[in-house]
């Protein structure tokens, strides 16, 4: 089984990377290249960083339509990761006038910050699933993943949904057929991100 | 519900990890020791977070520090934090590409605001700690950067203004008096500060033992408590008292116990 992660420059992939190794992926790579990314099993979409420069890196290396067609057409398996699940989705207030890749329908907006809930939303926080997700397998709803974000999906209802609680509920993870998403990092949860990722690489291909 | 926080803090200088206390240093030993010693893959499983600070005085040497990190964080699945001595976007970059997932910054904050500000454009506000060293004198809160030697004009308060403008994601606010005593934190600045604090606030500066990090973490503006006690806290310190802190109802993260090797 080959895994490509999605190089369009945004951050940190080395624990990414590290998590795959350890679960025993056979090839992962780390690439921009469509023949490379057209002729893996799965894809990752990672992110670290701001909505604006995620969309602008993504255009300027000629990569949407290269992710439209894996994602869409050839329904590869997807995981969108943090900023990469954002951009999956239509629009982000962090970068009102960027249009997202519109995988998946949903908008971004700010966390409203108050004296109990700290903008940005880090740490660990429990996710709630029902117990028919592909990616939750063997977990139980309301085990602890680790976040790290200032923008949160929401007004999204007709998709399989995680949900978390910060201040108010948002879209901690989604599936929907071939496309999965993560707000927060199953590579810096510890062993409940172990669980999640060998989920996704025992994934059935659509 | 949002969970709080145990981090540990490393601190590296010249190739080895050390002991702080109150900033001078003694050293413990290098990453072969720690491995050996300490197994600290195995204490990774009771922390939240890791964070590792370039503390070099002489030779800040970035590129030894980020092989250093990039050998810690080798199947460590938590979130990694480094820095000490960042002065450029090149010395961010060597960083996050080596394995941290976030930065801590320090004199940059007060020397260098222009940086901070590109470095939270280009990385997102979330992946930045500020960190901020600071001394009671005479009954003022006193702001130190370059590795705690110099005393900068802004008192605490005012210098949390500043920073507030910076677009940082978390506030690491660490007791140069209490730093490496095991006495247990300061948190004496936490009723006036805190209404100025925007950002999630980690403390770091004295802990001890398990009741002064549930002390620590029992104030409602505290999100994290950080350790850089080598003696008190690796070895099996760490999963003892995470352990006890579970136990009596801490509100921490909870994961199974590792199984796959």
């Amino acid at each position: 089984m080959k895994i490509a992660i999605v190089d369009y420059g945004m951050g940190n992939i080395k624990s990414l990377e590290s998590i795959l190794k350890h679960l025993g992926a056979p090839e992962v790579n780390y690439t921009k290249n469509p023949e490379s990314l057209f002729s893996s099993d799965k894809v990752i979409l990672p992110g670290v960083g701001s909505f604006g420069e995620a969309i602008d890196n993504i255009e300027k290396r000629g990569l949407r339509a290269i992710i439209e067609e894996l994602a869409i057409e050839r329904k590869k398996t997807f995981l969108g990761i943090c900023l990469g699940m954002q951009i999956m989705a239509n629009s982000s207030e962090e970068a009102p006038d960027k249009k997202g890749l519109g995988l998946i329908q949903g908008n971004l907006t700010r966390f409203p910050h108050s004296k109990l809930t700290k903008v940005p939303h880090v740490g660990f926080n429990q996710v709630e699933f029902g117990n028919d997700s592909t990616l939750f397998k063997g977990l139980s709803s309301g085990c602890d993943f680790y976040f790290t974000h200032s923008f949160k999906l929401t007004n999204n209802s007709n998709i399989q949904k995680g949900i978390c609680r910060y201040g108010e509920e948002f879209i901690a993870a989604f599936e929907q057929e071939n496309l999965f998403g993560t707000q927060f990092h199953p590579e810096l949860s510890q062993q409940n991100g172990l669980a999640l990722m060998d989920n996704f690489l025992r994934a059935k291909q659509c | 519900m949002l969970r709080k926080r145990v981090i540990f803090t490393l601190i590296y200088n010249d190739g080895n990890f050390i002991q702080s206390r109150n900033f001078r240093h003694q050293k413990v030993g290098n990453i072969k020791w720690l491995e050996n010693n300490y197994k600290f893959q195995k204490i990774s499983y009771s922390l939240d977070e890791l964070i590792i600070i370039n503390a070099s005085k002489e030779n800040k040497n970035t590129q030894d520090f980020s092989n250093c990190v990039s050998k810690l964080v080798e199947k460590v699945f938590i979130p990694v934090c480094a820095g000490g001595g960042i002065t450029s976007m090149k010395d961010a970059e060597v960083l996050f590409n080596k394995g941290a997932d976030k930065i801590i910054l320090n004199t940059a904050l007060y020397s260098n605001p222009e940086l901070v500000k590109s470095l939270s454009l280009k990385y997102g506000a979330q992946s930045i700690i500020a960190s901020i060293d600071y001394k009671k004198i005479n009954n003022k809160y006193c702001v130190y950067i370059n590795n705690g030697e110099d005393n900068i004009e802004l008192p605490l308060d005012e210098y949390i203004n500043h920073i507030n403008k910076l677009n940082v994601g978390e506030i690491y606010l660490n007791s140069i008096d209490k730093d490496g005593t095991g006495f247990g934190y300061d948190l004496s600045p936490l009723s006036f500060i805190q209404n100025k604090i925007t950002t999630p606030l980690i403390i770091a500066g004295g802990a001890g033992n398990s009741s002064h990090l549930i002390e620590g973490l029992s104030h409602e503006s505290v999100s994290a408590v950080a350790t850089a006690n080598l003696f008190n806290f690796v070895g099996d310190g760490l999963p003892k008292a995470r352990r006890e802190m579970i136990a009596l109802g801490v509100n921490l993260a909870k994961w199974e116990e590792y199984s796959k090797e």
